[in-house]
This record gives C-alpha cells, structure tokens and sequence, in this order.
C-alpha cells in the first residue's frame, strides 16, 4: 500500500554563494500529486531549499519540519548544499548519508571550480533520478538499515529454530521411553518363545 | 534581654545535646574573654543590637550556664561509668554509650532520608505532562544517592566500633544487643534502598509514558514499524532526555510559524544528532550480532545434549530387534517341532493298540 510507504519527493543540489544560493541540479519525485498540483508544488519546494541553503551555515546539517513534509539540509564547508524533501517517516540518519553521498559523487563528476559558473542546465547528473528513485525504500537502499534488517530476520528464524529444537528435544524424548518399551516387551517376548520351546509336554 | 536569651534556649530544648555543644564553644570564648573582664563588642547576638543600639555590650557572667553545660554532656557518659566504680565496666559502658550515640545520629540521619524519599515519591509520581520538574527530581536524586552511600558508609563505622568493643570488654548481652542494633539499622537501610530503587522505576516509567503522549500529541510522528531491536534500545534511560528534546526542539520548528522564527531554531546544528543515530546503529549492529553469536552457540549446544538421547534410542531400537530375532527363531523351532513331532507317532500308535487289544480282549 502505498500510502504506508515513506516518501521521497524531492532531491536538490545547490551552490550556497555569499549572496544567495543557486540550484545546481533536482530531482523530483511528485506522483502522489495531482497533475495540477505539481508545477507549484515544484516551484514550492526550490524555493524552499533555497531559502533554508541561505539561512543554513556552512559544514552544518539540519532537519526541518515544514507542514507535512520535513527538509533535511546539508551544507558542506565548500559552500556545496543538499537538500532532501520527504515525509515525516523517513529516516533522517539514511536521508543525511544520502546527501553526503550525493554530494560526493557530485563533486567527483563536476568539478569544484566550475560551481560558480555554471547553471541548471549545462550540469548533467543523472545519478541524482537514479539514486531519488532508489532511496524510496530506504530500508533496501541504506546499507546499515538493511544490516539491521537481516540481522534481525536472522534473530527470529533463530529464535525460531531453538524452538523446533526444542520441540525436537521432546520427541526424541518420547522416542527414548517408546523403544526402551520396546526393547522390554521384545525381551519378554524371547523368554516366553523360548518356554514353550524348551517345554517339550504339551499342556 | 535576659527574657529574650532564655526563650531562645527553652525552644531548642529538643536538639539541647547538640545545639549546646556546638553553641558551647563560642560561650566557651565568651565566658573566658568574660573572666578576663575585657568589655567586648559581641557579634553574635545581633538582635540585641538591633534593639538596643550601644556599640559597646555589657558582659554577662554565664560560667554556671556553661560548667552545668560540661557536666550533662559529660554526665551521661561518664556519671554512669564512674558511678559504677569498677573500671573495667566504666571503660564498657563507655565504649557502649559512644556506640549508641553513633547509631543515633544514624537513626537520624536515616530519618531525613527518608523523608526526603518521600518527597521524591510524591514528584516522581505526577502525571502532568507540562508540569514535570525534572531538575528537583535529578536534585534529589542526586542527594539521596549521597545519603544513602554515607549512611553505608555510617553504619560499616558502626559495626567496626562493636567489633572493636567485643575485643576489649563487654559482656555477651551488650555486644549482642549492639550487633541486633547494627542489623536493625542495615535492614532500614536495605528497605530505604529497595523503596529508592522502585520509585527510580516508576520515573523511567512516567518518562516513558509522557514521551508517549508528547508524540501522541505533536506531529513528528515516531515510525513504528521500526524493529524491535532498534527501538527497545531508544528506550534506554539516557537516551529518553535526548529524544524529549528532540520532540519539544520540532515542536518549536515547525513551519506554521512565520519565517522569522524559523531563523531562530536554525542556528542549531544536528550534525551531532546525525553522528550520534549512525553510531547508535552500528552500536545495535554489533550487539545484534553478538547476539546472534550467543544464540548460534546455544544452539549447537542443545543439538549436542540432544544426539546423546538419539544415541540411547538406537541402542535401545537395536536390543529390541535382537531380540524379537532370537524370539523368532525360537518360535520357528516350535513350529518345526509342532509340525514334525514323534512322539505324536508312537502316541498314536499307543492309541490304537490300546484300543485294538481292548476290543479284542473284551470281545472275544
């Protein structure tokens, strides 16, 4: 069900000036909006990312709530931002690695120099759909949430089997009583062939 | 200003022992400086002062009221003892009379701590939610953790000091009197400490609870379909006062409040916050996996005790199917020797002869 999914809806890139900042690449992800929703949605959430980059100081991360949807900034102490828009369910631990993460990869292709210069759209990085796409589920996505998870799936299939062991421990237990009765019933049953073997009168 | 010193000595009539030993050194001076007959500027009686303004006192002579001080504070000690007249006995009822007034002042002692656990009870108690005086609480805490390791600390001095009489004198009814004074007084102590320890409960309790209503009411909304592991370690009692500011810091940065005062929740900076979530999950991890580390162990364990069992029941199955074998065999000889029997022949031929001779005989 959809709805109980958290929710990704916008990834940004920017470039904190002394000024202002300047939006060097997004990504967005507005499906759960209505058609005529998105364009202002859009344009509510640049101006957003904007505005907090600005008011936000450099090597300094942030969680902001906003109505329904919560910001969480990173401004690095190259003056280079990102922002991610999600729902209050995300988890801000996976929504900061994914910033660090974007902005690295973003610093290897573009080069630091060209940040001043350049605008939206001469800067191509696609990875930025790519990876907005993949962190909607951030258990998948996140590496410690994922390790977390397994680790904890194993704990119950574990707990599960110490119990089956358990179980099995009470029928082998019964499976001990069973044949030592049979190991004494077959032993009286010897005896008595060998009685009527060895009386040779009938009676 | 006669009146007035006397109702102030009749009003501490209770705490006399003590009040006037510690006042008693400073009459001491007085008295002495007093003997001398040197006029003194007295501080220490300020009301006098304020009423009567001289800035030079009148001594008054009080060495009856401090040599009757002397002998009650020495009396119960040393009256009894010399009273007695047998100096072995003196030194015991000494040493007996020190050891009671220690375990007095601990009596006491453990009085207003106990007092002060009841204050404690009564503020841990509260349920309001917007009325939580969590720096009395700590405050108190705080002091009666003190208590109680000096009340320890009080009552191991106690049993040290009758342990050192029972060496030297005593007799065995006031040594075991002493020892059944220390024992009540540890009791007290341990119950005092339980009481502590349950009312400390009760405030992670009330802490939880109240962190719940605070997420019921704010909207930052706790995920609760985080697993089990994750969260039982949120739980913890440090980490509870972190996560309560967490809520009441979103609570204040939440966008329906015009920009300006957003400006002001953004100067703080939640990089330790973020560290600090990637270290507490790593922290999980790795205790996850010990645990998973234990849990593997108990396992191979269990499998070992039980391939014991398995090894009776195959002994037990493989006596059981020597045993019908041999049964077997025997029965097979039976048939044989049901099916081809002998003597059957000869008693058959028995039969007949006999019964062949009686015809004839009878019949002929």
């Amino acid at each position: 069900c959809p709805n109980r999914m958290v929710k990704l809806y916008c990834l940004n890139v920017l470039y904190k000036n002394n000024t202002s900042a300047v939006r060097l690449k997004s990504a967005y992800d507005l499906q759960s909006f209505s058609l005529f929703q998105r364009g202002s949605v859009q344009e509510f959430m640049g101006f957003v990312s904007k505005t907090i980059v600005e008011r936000t100081p450099p090597a300094s991360r942030q969680s902001v709530k906003e109505g329904e949807y919560m910001c969480h900034v990173y401004v690095r102490a190259d003056n280079l931002a990102g922002i991610v828009i999600s729902d209050h369910e995300y988890p801000s631990r996976v929504s900061h690695t994914l910033i660090t993460k974007i902005l690295d990869e973003f610093t290897q292709k573009i080069p630091p120099s060209s940040w001043t210069l350049i605008t939206e759209k001469d800067v191509v990085f696609p990875q930025l759909n790519t990876y907005l796409a993949k962190y909607q589920n951030p258990r998948e996505a996140d590496a410690m949430t994922k390790i977390q998870e397994d680790l904890d799936e194993t704990t119950i299939i574990l707990h599960n089997t110490i119990q089956a062991v358990l179980q099995r421990g009470e029928k082998l237990d019964d499976l001990v009583s069973k044949s030592e009765d049979l190991t004494i019933q077959s032993k009286a049953f010897y005896k008595t062939a060998r009685k009527t073997n060895s009386c040779c009168t009938f009676s | 200003m006669q009146a007035r010193r006397r109702r102030t000595g009749s009003e501490s009539e209770p705490l006399v022992v003590v009040d006037q030993y510690t006042r008693s050194p400073e009459r001491y001076q007085f008295v002495q400086q007093q003997t001398n007959n040197v006029q003194n500027y007295i501080e220490e009686d300020f009301l006098e002062d304020y009423a009567e303004p001289e800035p030079i006192m009148t001594a008054r002579d009080r060495t009856n009221e401090f040599v009757n001080t002397i002998q009650s504070l020495q009396g119960r000690n040393i009256a009894r003892a010399i009273a007695v007249k047998d100096p072995k006995k003196s030194r015991a009822i000494q040493g007996h009379t020190e050891f009671m007034m220690v375990a007095k002042s601990i009596g006491r002692n453990i009085t207003s701590t106990y007092t002060k656990l009841e204050k404690l009870t009564l503020l841990a108690k509260r349920k309001s939610l917007f009325d939580d005086r969590t720096s009395e609480i700590q405050e108190l805490t705080y002091i009666i953790k003190g208590d109680l390791s000096s009340l320890n600390q009080q009552i191991a001095q106690l049993q040290d000091i009758s342990k050192r009489q029972k060496h030297t004198t005593s007799g065995k009814h006031l040594h075991s009197h002493s020892s059944s004074v220390v024992l009540a007084l540890q009791s007290k102590l341990a119950t005092m400490s339980t009481d502590f320890k349950q009312i400390l409960e009760v405030r992670t309790e009330n802490l939880r609870y109240q962190k719940n209503r605070l997420d019921q009411f704010s909207q930052g909304a706790v995920n609760s379909s985080i697993p089990p592991s994750y969260s039982a370690n949120r739980q913890g009692n440090s980490d509870l006062m972190h996560e309560q500011d967490q809520v009441s810091i979103n609570l204040e940065s939440s966008a329906l409040i015009p920009r300006q005062q957003m400006q002001a929740s953004l100067v703080y900076d939640q990089t330790d916050n973020y560290l600090q979530s990637r270290a507490e999950t790593m922290q999980n991890i790795e205790s996850t996996i010990v645990e998973l580390g234990g849990i593997f162990q108990q396992l191979a364990h269990m499998v070992k005790e039980q391939e014991e069992m398995v090894e009776r029941i195959d002994t037990n199955v493989q006596d059981a199917e020597l045993n019908i074998e041999a049964a077997h065999t025997q029965i097979l000889k039976y048939f044989q020797s049901v099916t081809s029997n002998r003597w059957l022949m000869i008693k058959i031929f028995g039969v007949l002869i006999f019964f062949f001779i009686f015809f004839v005989v009878f019949l002929a």
